[in-house]
C-alpha cells in the first residue's frame, strides 16, 4: 500500500508540486525554514562575487567595531572583526565554502554509509562481517590523524577537507542503516514482496530504503551542525580551512579569544549555523510528514482550513 | 562444558568469539595502517629538539629511538615489542606509552560513562514526551532546545559557564581535577551536543513506532493502558537510538579535546592532539589501541543489544 | 628587587599564621603541561620554568633584572687560563637534595651527560662547532678547555644544570639538584609540586611550596587568579589584561620576523627586499593587533642583548618608495609578479592570523603577489629549517625567535650564516663577521655584533624584522613579583615575595 502511493505520487509530478507547496504553506515553521534556507542557498551563489571585496578590506582602525551601529552601511550592522572587516558581509561570502564542505562531506558520508549498511544487511554473513569491522575501525580512528594523514600528504584543500570529514561521519550512517535493515527485513511486507519473487536491489530500494529514510534525514540534518563545528576545531588547530578562505566555522574559531571581550566576532557565525541547523531540521521534519501517506492528512487539513 | 551448538548460549558464544577473531583481525589492520601512516606525516626529532639544534643532533635523536632504520625493521621491532606487551616508550616524556595513556584514558572513561548515562536517561525521556504529542507545544520547546544543544559550539557554553559559575558567581572551581565538583561544569558542557542529538533521533524514531502497525495492532486489540503502548513502541524505536548512542560515545572515547583543553581535564583527547601534533608516534598508536578497544568492545555490547531487542535479528 | 634576604628564614617558622605573611605555599598555573622534568632539557621553557634554578641550579646565572652580567652561582668565581681554558672554583658545603656532596665530579659528569649519545639532551646544541673538556683539578675546582677558546663559556655554563655524579644518563624522570626546592608530586596532567629545603646553600626563599597547574586556554589562566584558584599565571592574553592591579606586561625576549628564502627569484633581488620592508606599516600594529608596549625590531635579538645597534633604524612606512623599488626592479627583468608564498604556524603567537592577513593586504596594496599558508607546527619546521625543499618557489616565513640569554651569538649563527639552519641566504661578508665576533671579547665584541646587525639590517636586507613581543602575566595581588624578559624560560620562586 505504502508503495503504490509513492508510485503514483511520483507518477502526477505537477499534482504532487503543487500538493507539497500547499503543505509547506500549512506549516508555518517549515515554511519560515524553508525561505531561510533558500536565501542562504542564494547567497552561497552569489555572496562572493557580490561582497567579496568589501568582506577582505581591512581597517586596523575599525578593528572590533560593535554591532547595532545603524549610522553605517548595512554590512556593519553586525560589527567588525578584529581586522575592521564587516562581519556581516564576511559572513554573506562564507556561506558557499560553509555549505560546500558540510554539504558534501554530508551528502558523501551519508550516500556511501547508507548503501554499505543497505549492502550489509542484506547480504552473507562474511561480507556483513567485513563491512562492520571496517565501520569499527574507521569509528576509532581518530578524526584529527585522518586530518593531518590526508591535510600533510595530499595538502589542505577544501575538497580534501571535506572528504576528511565525510570519512569520520561514514559508520553512524552505516551501522544506523544496517540496524533498521536486520530489523526491516523480518517484517511480513518485506518477507511477502521475498516469497512473491521480488529481487533484492527490488525489496533494498523500493521496500527498506523508505522505512530508513526518515532517521537517516534526522541524522544527515544534526551531522550538518557537527561537521560545520568539527571544521571549526580543525581550522584552530591548523589542519583546516586557512584564511584568507572563510567559512563560518573558521570565522567561529578565529573570534574565540575574543569571546570575552567581543562576543560579536564568533556569535553571528555561530548563530547562522544555529539558524541553519535549526532550519534544515523543521524542514525535514515536515518533509517526513509530507511524504508520509499516513500522516499527510494533518497537513492538508490544516492547508484547507488556512486556504 | 560446550553447551550444545544450537542452544541460545552456544550460538552467544559462537558469535562473540567469531566477533572477537574479526576484531582481533581489524585491530592489527587498525594499527598496521596507524603506523605507517604516521610516519609519513614528518619527523619528531625536528619536533623534539629546538629548530637551532645541528643535523648531527636531529641524526642522533633518530638513532636513539630507532628512527633511522627502514619502516619495516622499524615495523617488526615494533611488532615483536607489542607481543611481549611492551609498547615503546613516549618520546616526549620518556615513560612507557602504555602508562601514559592508560592514565589518562581512565579520566576519559569516567568522563565518558557517566555522560552517555545522563544523555541516554534524559534524552529518551524528553524525545519520547516530544514524540507522544507530536507538533504539539512540548515537541517545538525540546525541538528548539535539542537543536541548540546539537549545533552551539561548546567553547562558548564551557567559557560563558566558567565566567558565570566559577568567576562571578563563585560556586564551582574553574577547572582542573580534585573533587568531585570539578566534575560538573565538564560534564554538563559535555551533555548539551549528544543531548540535542539523541533527543532528536528518539523523536523520530518514536514517531515512527507509535504509527507502527505493530503498536496500532496492540491498541486495536484493546491496549488501552498508555505505559505499555509506550513500551512496545520504545523498545521498537530503539534500534536508530542505540546506533547513535553508540556513535556519540564513541567521539567521547576518543577523547573530547576542547573540554579536556579548557577545563584541563586530563582525559585522553588532549593527549593525542598532543602526540599526533608532536608526532610521538608510540602514544599515537597506544592511545588508538586502547580508545579501539573500548569501541569495539562497546559496539559488540550494542550489537548484542540489538539481538536482545529483537529477538528475530540473529546474524 | 634582587636577593632574598634572612628575613625569609625568620619566617617560615610561622608560615601559617597570616599576621606573619611573608611566608607560603603558592599555585601557579602555566600554559603548557612540562612533559618530563629533566635537568638537561631545563633550557626548554615548559620545562626550564618549573626546575631551572628551582630544582637544578647551574654554575653561573644570567643578571636579567639588573645589568651585572654573569653572576656566580654554584661556582664562586672564575678566571680565563693563560692556554684560554676557564677555571671555575665551587661553592662548598653545598648538598643535592638526595643528601649528597656537590664537588667538581658532580660538574664534570653533568656535562659529560649532556654531550653522551645515550639521550637527547637539547643543552648539547649551545656547544655546537666546538669541544669542550672538563676536568677535574680538586674537589672544588674544574677547569673548561674548549676547543676553539670560548669568551663566553661561562654564560655558556648558566645552561648547564648540575645533576648528581650518580644519575645515569638515561633521561630521568625525577630531578635531583642542589636548588632552594625538591620536586614532592608529580601527578601527570594535574599538577606539580616543589617543596622548600632545609638544607639549601643560599637564603631560604619566601615560598615554601609551589604548586604548578597547567591550562592551555588563556582565558582560563586569567579567571584562575582572578577567582584564587592560582596566584601568578606567567602569560595570560592581552584582551584579559584589563585589571591594573593584578596585570602587568613585560618584554618577553621573542622576536616575530619573516625570514626570506633569498634563493629564489624575485627575492634575490635586494631591491625587492627592501620593498617588503619598506610596504609593510608596522606602527599602524601597536596598539592594535600587537600590544602597544611591544617594540619595532631591528634586530632579531632584543635591546638588552650585547651588541644591539640603536643606531639601525626601523624601516619606514613607504608603500610609494617601495612601488618604485618594484618597477626598477621590474625594469630589469626581476620577475616581481611571481605569487610569494607567506608560510605561518597557526597559533604560534597572539593574533598571527590577523597579523599575517594584515601583511598580506599591506603587501598586496604595493603590487606583491602574496599567497598565505598556515600550517601545524611539523609542517613550518619543514619551512623554515635547512635542508629546504627542491623546486620550491619564492617563500617567505613567519616566525618567533627567543633569545633571553644576552648575547647574539645564539641567534645570529643560526638566523644568517651561510651554515646556519634556518639562514636563507650566504654572505661571506656575514659569515666572516659573526665569526670574528663569536671568538671576540668585551667592546671588541659588542661593536662586532653591532656591525652584524647594522649590515644585515641595512645591506643584506636579510629579512623583515617586525616585533619585540610582550607578555601579560596576572599576578595575584598578594604576591609582590614582576616578571621579566626571562620569565619565558625561568621562573625563580626565590624572586617571588609575600606581602
Amino acid at each position: 500500500m505504502t508503495l503504490q502511493t509513492t508510485d503514483t505520487a511520483l507518477a502526477e509530478e505537477p499534482h504532487f508540486a503543487r500538493r507539497m507547496v500547499r503543505m509547506l504553506l500549512a506549516d508555518r515553521f517549515a515554511l519560515c525554514a524553508a525561505i531561510f534556507l533558500l536565501v542562504i542557498l542564494v547567497l552561497a551563489i552569489v555572496g562572493p562575487s557580490w561582497l567579496g571585496d568589501l568582506a577582505t578590506k581591512q581597517n586596523l582602525r575599525g578593528r572590533n567595531a560593535a554591532p547595532f551601529d545603524w549610522e553605517r552601511g548595512w554590512v556593519w550592522w553586525m560589527g567588525a572583526d578584529a581586522l575592521g572587516r564587516p562581519l556581516l558581509a564576511r559572513i554573506i561570502v562564507a556561506t558557499q565554502n560553509t555549505l560546500m564542505v558540510a554539504a558534501g562531506a554530508v551528502a558523501l558520508s551519508a550516500v556511501v554509509g547508507t548503501v554499505l549498511g543497505l549492502v550489509a544487511g542484506f547480504s552473507s554473513a562474511r561480507v556483513n562481517q567485513i563491512i562492520m569491522r571496517l565501520a569499527d575501525v574507521i569509528m576509532s580512528f581518530p578524526s584529527l590523524l585522518i586530518a593531518v594523514i590526508v591535510l600533510y600528504i595530499l595538502g589542505s584543500s577544501i575538497l580534501n577537507l571535506m572528504l576528511v570529514l565525510a570519512i569520520t561521519r561514514i559508520p553512524v550512517y552505516l551501522r544506523t542503516t544496517r540496524a533498521e535493515v536486520l530489523e526491516i527485513r523480518e517484517r511480513m511486507f518485506v518477507q511477502a514482496a521475498r516469497v512473491m519473487g521480488a529481487s533484492s536491489k527490488r525489496i533494498l530500494f523500493r521496500h527498506i530504503l523508505p522505512v530508513v529514510l526518515p532517521t537517516l534525514t534526522t541524522l544527515a540534518t544534526l551531522d550538518f551542525a557537527y561537521v560545520m563545528l568539527a571544521e571549526s576545531a580543525l581550522s584552530f588547530l591548523g589542519i583546516g580551512i586557512q584564511p584568507p578562505e572563510i567559512t563560518w566555522g573558521l570565522m567561529i574559531s578565529q573570534g574565540r579569544q575574543y569571546l570575552t571581550n567581543a562576543w560579536w566576532l564568533s556569535f553571528w557565525p555561530g548563530l547562522a549555523i544555529i539558524l541553519t541547523t535549526l532550519s534544515l531540521n523543521l524542514l525535514s521534519n515536515w518533509l517526513r510528514i509530507a511524504l508520509d501517506p499516513v500522516q499527510r492528512w494533518r497537513l492538508e487539513m490544516k492547508g484547507r482550513k488556512n486556504g | 562444558m560446550i553447551p550444545p551448538p544450537d542452544s541460545p548460549e552456544g550460538a552467544m558464544l559462537r558469535f562473540i568469539r567469531k566477533r572477537a577473531v574479526a576484531s582481533l583481525i581489524s585491530l592489527v589492520g587498525l594499527i598496521v595502517m596507524v603506523f605507517f601512516l604516521s610516519r609519513l606525516t614528518g619527523d619528531p626529532a625536528a619536533l623534539f629538539l629546538p629548530v637551532e639544534a645541528s643535523a648531527e643532533m636531529k641524526a642522533q635523536f633518530r638513532e636513539l629511538h630507532g628512527l633511522n632504520d627502514p619502516l619495516l625493521v622499524q615495523f617488526a621491532r615494533y611488532v615483536g615489542d607489542v607481543v611481549t606487551g611492551d609498547f615503546g616508550e613516549s618520546l616526549r616524556k620518556a615513560r612507557p606509552a602504555l602508562d601514559v595513556v592508560l592514565e589518562a584514558f581512565t579520566w576519559t572513561l569516567w568522563l565518558a560513562l557517566v555522560t552517555m548515562t545522563l544523555v541516554t536517561g534524559a534524552a529518551i525521556v524528553v524525545g519520547s514526551l516530544a514524540a507522544f504529542r507530536a507538533g504539539g507545544f512540548f515537541d517545538r520547546l525540546s525541538s528548539v532546545i535539542s537543536l541548540l544543544g546539537a549545533s552551539v559550539p561548546d567553547f562558548w557554553v564551557a567559557i560563558v559557564a566558567i565566567v558565570v559559575f566559577s568567576v562571578n558567581l563563585a560556586w564551582l572551581p574553574t577547572s582542573g581535577t580534585g573533587s568531585l565538583l570539578h566534575w560538573i561544569l565538564p560534564i554538563s558542557v559535555l551533555f548539551i551536543r549528544p543531548f540535542g542529538i539523541i533527543v532528536q533521533v528518539v523523536r523520530g524514531s518514536m514517531i515512527g513506532a507509535l504509527s507502527s502497525a505493530y503498536v496500532k495492532t496492540a491498541r486495536a486489540k484493546g491496549v488501552k493502558s498508555g505505559p505499555i503502548i509506550f513500551v512496545h513502541a520504545l523498545r521498537n524505536a530503539m534500534l536508530p537510538v542505540i546506533t547513535v548512542i553508540g556513535d556519540q560515545a564513541a567521539s567521547l572515547l576518543n577523547g573530547a579535546v576542547i573540554i579536556e583543553t579548557i577545563f584541563g581535564f586530563p582525559g585522553v583527547g588532549k593527549l593525542m592532539i598532543d602526540s599526533i601534533l608532536q608526532r610521538d608516534f608510540n602514544v599515537v598508536l597506544a592511545a588508538i589501541l586502547v580508545t579501539a578497544l573500548a569501541i569495539f568492545l562497546m559496539n559488540l555490547l550494542i550489537d548484542l543489544a540489538y539481538a536482545l531487542l529483537d529477538p528475530r535479528i540473529r546474524h | 628587587m634582587k636577593r632574598i634576604l634572612v628575613l625569609g628564614a625568620l619566617m617560615l617558622g610561622s608560615a601559617l599564621s597570616p599576621a606573619f605573611a611573608g611566608s607560603g605555599p603558592i599555585k601557579i598555573v602555566l600554559a603548557e603541561e612540562a612533559d618530563l622534568l629533566e635537568p638537561c632539557m631545563a633550557t626548554r621553557s615548559n620545562i626550564g620554568r618549573v626546575i631551572m634554578q628551582n630544582v637544578s641550579e647551574t654554575l653561573t646565572e644570567l643578571d636579567v633584572r639588573g645589568d651585572k652580567g654573569v653572576m656566580p652561582r654554584l661556582a664562586e668565581k672564575w678566571e680565563q687560563n693563560a692556554d684560554g681554558s676557564w677555571r671555575f672554583h665551587l661553592r662548598q658545603g653545598v648538598k643535592f637534595s638526595d643528601g649528597t656532596t656537590f664537588d667538581a665530579k658532580d660538574v664534570k659528569h653533568s656535562f659529560d651527560r649532556i654531550m653522551s649519545d645515550k639521550n637527547a639532551c637539547e643543552s648539547r646544541r649551545y656547544f655546537g662547532g666546538m669541544t669542550v673538556t672538563p676536568t677535574v683539578v680538586d674537589d672544588f675546582t674544574i677547569d673548561f678547555k674548549a676547543d676553539p677558546v670560548q669568551p663566553i663559556l661561562p654564560l655558556l655554563l648558566s645552561l648547564v644544570t648540575i645533576v648528581p655524579e650518580e644519575t645515569p644518563l638515561e633521561f630521568v624522570r625525577e630531578p635531583i639538584g642542589t636548588g632552594p626546592y625538591k620536586l614532592t608530586n608529580w601527578t601527570p596532567g594535574q599538577q606539580i609540586v616543589l617543596t622548600g629545603r632545609e638544607d639549601y646553600w643560599g637564603a631560604k626563599p619566601e615560598v615554601t611550596e609551589a604548586t604548578y597547574l597547567f591550562r592551555a586556554d588563556p582565558s582560563v589562566r586569567a579567571a584562575m587568579v582572578q577567582a584564587g584558584e592560582a596566584d601568578l599565571s606567567p602569560s595570560i592574553s592581552q584582551l584579559d589584561a584589563t585589571n591594573p592591579a593584578t596585570d602587568f606586561s613585560y618584554l618577553d625576549s621573542e622576536t616575530v620576523y619573516l625570514r626570506i628564502d633569498h634563493n629564489i627569484e624575485p627575492l634575490n633581488d635586494v631591491r625587492v627586499r627592501r620593498a617588503l620592508n619598506l610596504a609593510i606599516d608596522r606602527q599602524a600594529f601597536l596598539g592594535t593587533l600587537v600590544p602597544d608596549s611591544a617594540l619595532l625590531a631591528t634586530a632579531i635579538v632584543p635591546p638588552p642583548t650585547l651588541g644591539w645597534n640603536p643606531d639601525v633604524k626601523v624601516f619606514p612606512y613607504d608603500p610609494d618608495g617601495a612601488r618604485t623599488l618594484l618597477e626598477e626592479a621590474k625594469a630589469d627583468g626581476v620577475k616581481v609578479d611571481t605569487p610569494i608564498t607567506i608560510i605561518a604556524r597557526s597559533a604560534n603567537f597572539p593574533n598571527v592570523t590577523e597579523i599575517m592577513e594584515a601583511i598580506q593586504a599591506q603587501l598586496q596594496e604595493v603590487g606583491f603577489k602574496v599567497e598565505l599558508k598556515f600550517v601545524e607546527v611539523a609542517e613550518h619546521e619543514q619551512y623554515y629549517s635547512k635542508p629546504f625543499k627542491e623546486g620550491r618557489g619564492p617563500q617567505i616565513v613567519a616566525a618567533m625567535h627567543d633569545n633571553s640569554k644576552g648575547d647574539p651569538s645564539f641567534s645570529m649563527f643560526f638566523k644568517y650564516a651561510t651554515e646556519g639552519t634556518q639562514s636563507g641566504f650566504s654572505d661571506p661578508k656575514v659569515d666572516d663577521l659573526i665569526k670574528r665576533a663569536s671568538a671576540a671579547v668585551g667592546d671588541e665584541r659588542a661593536k662586532l655584533w653591532s656591525e652584524v646587525i647594522a649590515y644585515v639590517h641595512d645591506e643584506v636586507v636579510a629579512d623583515v624584522l617586525l616585533f619585540h613581543m610582550v607578555g601579560f602575566s596576572r599576578v595575584s595581588e598578594r604576591l609582590d613579583f614582576k616578571p621579566t624578559m626571562a620569565t619565558n624560560g625561568t621562573l625563580q620562586l626565590s624572586e617571588i615575595k609575600i606581602k
